[in-house]
């Protein structure tokens, strides 16, 4: 599977995340029989045509009903199937969380839900098409594992990670079309295991999701200026990778996350969470989106009103390393 | 079952399952339970277990049972009582039902080796699953069927109509739903807690409808679902079931009070005489 071209990966970053995870779903299909897809009528806009093209009868779109979506996803799950429920992630997990917790989540099924468009990316829509929660929601429900892939390529390899996993996944999919690649060659993935974007002393950065890139770029800014920054890519936030933690907090003096998720409940609780436990441990920067509906506006736009851009996540980096700790 | 009952023999054990209801209820003590709607599908229950389902207690799983789906969760009673009487739990496991650490939870919690199909109990997800059961058999290219019961309050869930329309629109003819239509629901009558029109309802969802007049008539309900049970017309199956909530224990009967209530031992001693006497009249039959 691991012999995607470049030229492919090029053009889903163009493309989005959408088209991005359309297409590794049928490539997984490809491989694995047992893969279907159910979706809440989203299949235009989640990329899914090419999906009900080629694999007809193991498509479902339920309608505009995305409780249902969930419930008969379980039943499928049940009988041994692997339904990819997609719709957009503002309505799933949340309009559907009871559904996702009792009849997924409890049962332990073999489900997956992706929710398109989370984060930033439907800002222009309004607050209703704002998925700024699904991380929290996700990560209270146990044996879910939660994941937030960065980049077409992490796209791809989530899906497969996917196709061999047992148990409930939440794929979170973030980014606007032209999100850029940001592993161009084969890589390592494993859920569960964070990977070290780039190695540094001074302060680690911890992304999930394709806000990664900003945590990069604002590494590049940092780096210039003498301060060595270690990138984590946290492309699981459920279960979050605890040895990576303990690397960071015994090897670096700041923490900071990144994510376009609500401050409360995200990736930056879950390490806060994680770090409540150490006796000593670096300061911890929380770099998510404030804790309040916002203004429309485009991905951009929603990066820059929450601090999200690199020289935003640079500055908040520099002012603490000025200020001694309490 | 490899065993095939006859309704005079699904009568006794819609009877032992009663008795088994009313101990596993009163074991409960304190924390009480759902006589009433559990009471009121017995003998639905029996019949599928006893004479319309393909399944072996030796072997929950076996790839091509028919599936059970227990939607009004809150019946579990009735579920566990039928798996008692069936052999996937052991007669023992009464005096654990709602107890800590037991399997038996109020509410169905998914255990294939116990013969529990499905986890319910969060009303009208239980047949949105059972769709994707059938689904999967259709998928798979399975013959089993799968049948799921709803109860009439349930019927205000607005899922419960997203995965009527669903299931008509996949062709789910392997599907059959058995509406316990006892009156009744939590707070009321489900003619005041909420007017719905099930006939009218249930007739546009595009579903082949059926109706059973005495869903407590062991004979009536095997007739109508042996019949039924594998046409294949293209359209998946209800059948509207008339019932008496808590039927079969005299001061249970259309008695909200016994919705969900524990029972003191007076109460106990009077349902299990109820039983008996109806075993009584039975013998004299």
């Amino acid at each position: 599977m691991n012999n995607i071209s470049l030229e492919t990966l090029k053009e889903w970053s163009k493309l989005g995340h959408r088209s991005s995870f359309g297409e590794s779903l049928v490539l997984l299909a490809r491989e694995k029989k047992d893969v279907v897809v159910v979706s809440a009528d989203i299949t235009t806009t989640a990329r899914l045509v090419n999906f009900q093209k080629e694999f007809p009868d193991r498509f479902f779109n339920v309608g505009i009903a995305e409780q249902n979506m969930i419930d008969f996803s379980a039943g499928l799950a049940k009988e041994g199937l692997m339904p990819f429920a997609v719709t957009v992630a503002a309505f799933a997990p949340m309009r559907c969380a009871e559904q996702v917790r009792s009849m997924i989540g409890y049962m332990n099924l073999n489900a997956r839900i992706a929710g398109i468009e989370a984060g930033c990316r439907f800002g222009p829509l309004g607050n209703t098409h704002y998925a700024m929660d699904d991380i929290a929601v996700m990560r209270a429900i146990p044996n879910f594992t939660v994941v937030c892939p960065a980049d077409p390529h992490e796209i791809l390899k989530t899906v497969f990670a996917a196709g061999d996993h047992k148990g409930p996944i939440h794929i979170r999919l973030t980014g606007a079309p032209g999100f850029p690649l940001i592993y161009p060659d084969d890589f390592d993935f494993e859920l569960g295991k964070a990977i070290e974007y780039r190695p540094g002393e001074d302060v680690a950065i911890i992304a999930t999701g394709s806000v990664l890139w900003e945590a990069i770029q604002a590494a590049d800014i940092l780096e210039k200026k003498g301060v060595s920054v270690r990138v984590i890519d946290m492309h699981t936030v459920k279960p979050i990778d605890v040895k990576m933690l303990d690397s960071v907090f015994s090897q670096n003096q700041l923490v900071v996350t990144v994510e376009e998720h609500n401050i409360i409940g995200g990736l930056g609780s879950a390490v806060a969470e994680y770090k409540a436990g150490f006796d000593k441990a670096p300061k911890q920067i929380m770099c998510a989106l404030s804790d309040s509906f916002k203004k429309i506006g485009n991905y951009k736009f929603q990066l820059k009103e929450n601090g999200l851009l690199a020289e935003d996540i640079a500055e908040k980096v520099e002012r603490s390393l000025k200020t001694p700790m309490k | 079952m490899e065993k095939t009952y006859l309704a005079k023999e699904i009568i006794e054990k819609a009877a032992n399952m009663r008795r088994d209801c009313i101990e596993m209820g009163f074991a409960a003590g304190s924390e009480g339970a759902h006589f009433g709607p559990a009471l009121s599908c017995v003998d639905i229950v029996a019949t599928l277990f006893f004479g319309v389902m393909k399944h072996d207690p030796k072997n929950p799983e076996m790839p091509d049972r028919d599936r059970f789906v227990l939607s009004k969760g809150h019946a579990s009673l009735a579920y566990y009582a039928a798996l008692i009487e069936s052999g996937y739990i052991p007669k023992d496991m009464i005096s654990q039902f709602k107890g800590n650490n037991s399997i038996l939870c109020g509410h169905p919690s998914m255990n294939l080796r116990y013969g529990i199909e499905v986890t319910t109990g969060s009303l009208g997800n239980g047949l949105p699953v059972a769709c994707g059961l059938a689904m999967a058999a259709k998928v798979k290219g399975e013959s089993h069927n799968v049948y799921c019961i709803v109860g009439d309050g349930e019927c205000n869930e607005g899922i419960i109509w997203e995965a009527a329309f669903n299931a008509a629109k996949y062709n789910l003819d392997n599907l059959i739903a058995i509406i316990d239509v006892n009156g009744f629901q939590l707070s009321g009558v489900t003619a005041d807690v909420m007017p719905m029109n099930l006939d009218g309802l249930w007739g546009a969802t595009g579903w082949e409808l059926f109706h059973i007049e005495d869903g407590n008539n062991v004979e009536e309900v095997l007739q109508k679902l042996k019949l039924i049970k594998d046409t294949k017309s293209g359209k998946p199956k209800a059948i509207l079931a008339k019932t008496v909530k808590g039927k079969g224990i005299s001061f249970m009967e259309n008695n909200l009070a016994f919705h969900a209530t524990p029972i003191n031992e007076e109460q106990y001693k009077a349902a299990i005489a109820d039983l008996e006497n109806a075993e009584k009249v039975r013998k004299q039959q």
